[in-house]
């Protein structure tokens, strides 16, 4: 931090007031996600009667396995989001690198139309694109995630675009002179350098897929459909009662990956948004 | 006269070596950007033209038999339309307190996550967390939390307030709702907010402070001018998400056996595309469906546009350090 800054310190009611809010907001934030945690860990019995479980029931995450065939679905979440979020960058980072280093008569329209794809509200464009899927049969397939990675995503588009733009020039002509084409160019000199941008619109990518509920639900059959419409249903004893507590277990399997992988990542994450997207 | 003579002759072929240059520079782009133009031709203008053809057409999605032109007869139905009427007035009283308050959390939790504290790290985990739980996992925490028998927030307000048993998703379901929306989507405006404050110089806050003004003083007039290019983009992308929020209400029902999108959320909840919705997945009246989705779309961009020009008034571009 600036020296300014770090000059004018600090009396207990300064740091009462650095730290006050700030514990106060992330206390108000965890505190639902806590829950979630703690409900999973109850006997079902304890469900409305013990704020706390007396003994932790992992037991819960073992039937949250079992009772909704788990792995099957964790499977086809984990298919298509990485198959969407391979092609989706691989071609947004080639698009982007087109628009970023090639210019051509109607470049800078095509790159409005880019942003404004991403401002056309989601359902205006999937209708038509469900009754054309339908169409052509391909609803109960993964097709349309290939499609639609093949095709790219405005948002990694633009990313990628900000990215290489800030490379330096020299690169291409020197690679030029020695008789480099431009995927080559793309694939030895910018790629590798694009490390942030490629990991940041991985994850979101990723993330998309993994988290829509919507789409899997229209476009997919109950048996090939991802872990998140399986996860909106709760789980169920033999009487047809719900288990809060099951459910709640499945639900912390669903997102835990994530949230592991993200609290890891956060620096990166954080840092690939500042040096590629918007800057203030 | 000699020396124009004799230049000309060697600029005509540099000149159309040029050109071809530059043909075969326009090729390599228009190779380059193929996947997504063809996406885009495929996946988005021809669905778009069909969906506009579809709102004037009584299309059911499934047959075409019976498809017959209606002309704007799915537009004036939907002006008409008082489900729509009421759905819109729902969903933009839910953008004007969404929005709003989320913004300044989302500044409020950059601010301090920004400044010179321990463990600032966790702190900004803790925050972004919400925003990467997909909206399944996050419509059940809000459920089971708020839940009026296993919930943590009646349990918590029942130690003060005995008897104290509200049934949150039937009796204040939007509030609910606002809630989640705003816990979800604070972590992704605060990161924004994070990599716009550390594009300010940091000479500029320590100028002001040298000259004397106070941490609030820097804040006001240093910080939050610089900053309104990225309020601006949060204000912008906060309006397009609130307005059109879907799954949310659709999953946040008051039911005990899962997240049952199959059933109309309550009155409350009944917001603008959660309305066009159920017209077209669940009535299947697709051309009518198409054209209320078309009106709000024309909302959205009505907005943009207003919003875009009142920003020449107090959004401000620095100029680049």
């Amino acid at each position: 931090m600036s020296l300014a800054l770090a000059r004018r310190r600090t009396s207990p009611a300064q740091t009462g007031v650095r730290y006050g809010p700030v514990v106060v907001a992330a206390i108000a934030f965890a505190l639902p996600i806590f829950w979630l945690l703690v409900t999973s860990l109850k006997k079902q019995s304890e469900y409305g009667s013990a704020l706390f479980p007396s003994v932790l029931q992992w037991a819960n995450y073992e039937l949250a396995v079992e009772l909704a065939d788990f792995g099957h679905f964790a499977t086809n979440s984990l298919v298509l989001s990485t198959a969407y979020a391979l092609l989706a960058v691989l071609v947004s980072a080639l698009v982007g690198y087109g628009f970023a280093r090639h210019s051509a008569p109607g470049r800078g329209k095509l790159f409005m139309l880019v942003i404004a794809t991403w401002m056309v509200p989601n359902l205006v464009l999937f209708v038509p694109q469900f009754v054309l899927f339908a169409r052509l049969g391909l609803t109960n397939t993964y097709w349309p995630w290939i499609l639609w990675g093949l095709s790219g995503s405005p948002f990694a588009i633009f990313l990628f675009r900000q990215f290489f733009a800030s490379f330096p020039r020299e690169l291409d002509d020197a690679a030029e002179v020695d008789g480099a084409g431009p995927l080559r160019i793309f694939l030895q000199i910018y790629m590798p350098n694009a490390g942030p941008a490629i990991a940041a619109s991985a994850i979101f990518m990723f993330l998309w897929v993994w988290g829509d509920w919507l789409y899997p639900a229209l476009l997919l059959r109950q048996d090939n459909t991802t872990l998140a419409v399986r996860m909106a249903n709760a789980y169920l004893d033999p009487h047809g009662n719900p288990l809060q507590t099951v459910t709640m277990a499945g639900v912390a399997l669903y997102v835990l990956p994530l949230i592991a992988f993200f609290a890891f990542a956060q620096r990166f994450i954080v840092r690939g948004i500042v040096t590629t997207g918007i800057k203030g | 006269m000699a020396g124009a003579t004799q230049v000309l002759p060697r600029t005509i072929p540099r000149r159309e070596a040029w050109r071809r240059r530059g043909v075969r520079r326009a090729v390599t782009f228009y190779l380059l950007i193929s996947p997504w133009l063809l996406g885009f031709v495929l996946l988005s203008a021809i669905p778009l033209v069909g969906a506009f053809v579809m709102s004037f057409t009584n299309y059911d999605g499934l047959n075409l038999d019976y498809l017959r032109f209606v002309g704007p007869d799915n537009y004036a139905r939907a002006l008409g339309d008082a489900d729509a009427q009421y759905a819109l007035g729902r969903t933009l009283l839910l953008m004007l307190v969404v929005v709003p308050v989320g913004l300044v959390l989302q500044l409020a939790l950059a601010l301090m996550v920004n400044q010179p504290i321990r463990f600032s790290n966790a702190f900004r985990t803790i925050f972004y967390l919400p925003y990467v739980i997909p909206v399944v996992a996050g419509v059940w925490i809000w459920k089971i939390f708020v839940d009026p028998s296993g919930g943590l927030v009646n349990a918590a307000l029942g130690v003060v307030l005995p008897d104290f048993n509200v049934r949150w998703l039937v009796e204040y379901p939007t509030f609910v709702l606002a809630l989640l929306t705003i816990w979800g989507a604070a972590g992704g405006g605060m990161v924004v907010f994070l990599a716009g404050l550390q594009g300010i110089p940091a000479e500029y806050r320590e100028a002001a402070m040298i000259d004397g003004a106070s941490r609030t003083q820097v804040t006001r007039f240093i910080t939050l001018p610089l900053l309104t290019p990225v309020i601006f983009f949060n204000l912008v992308t906060g309006i397009i998400v609130a307005l059109q929020i879907l799954v949310q209400p659709m999953l946040l029902s008051p039911g005990i056996l899962g997240l049952n999108p199959g059933t109309v959320p309550p009155r409350d909840n009944y917001f603008y595309v959660v309305h066009a919705y159920i017209e077209i997945f669940t009535k299947q009246l697709f051309g009518y469906g198409s054209a209320l989705l078309w009106l709000l779309f024309a909302v959205v961009l009505g907005l943009t546009v207003l919003l875009f020009k009142t920003s020449r008034r107090w959004v401000f571009y620095g100029v680049e350090p």
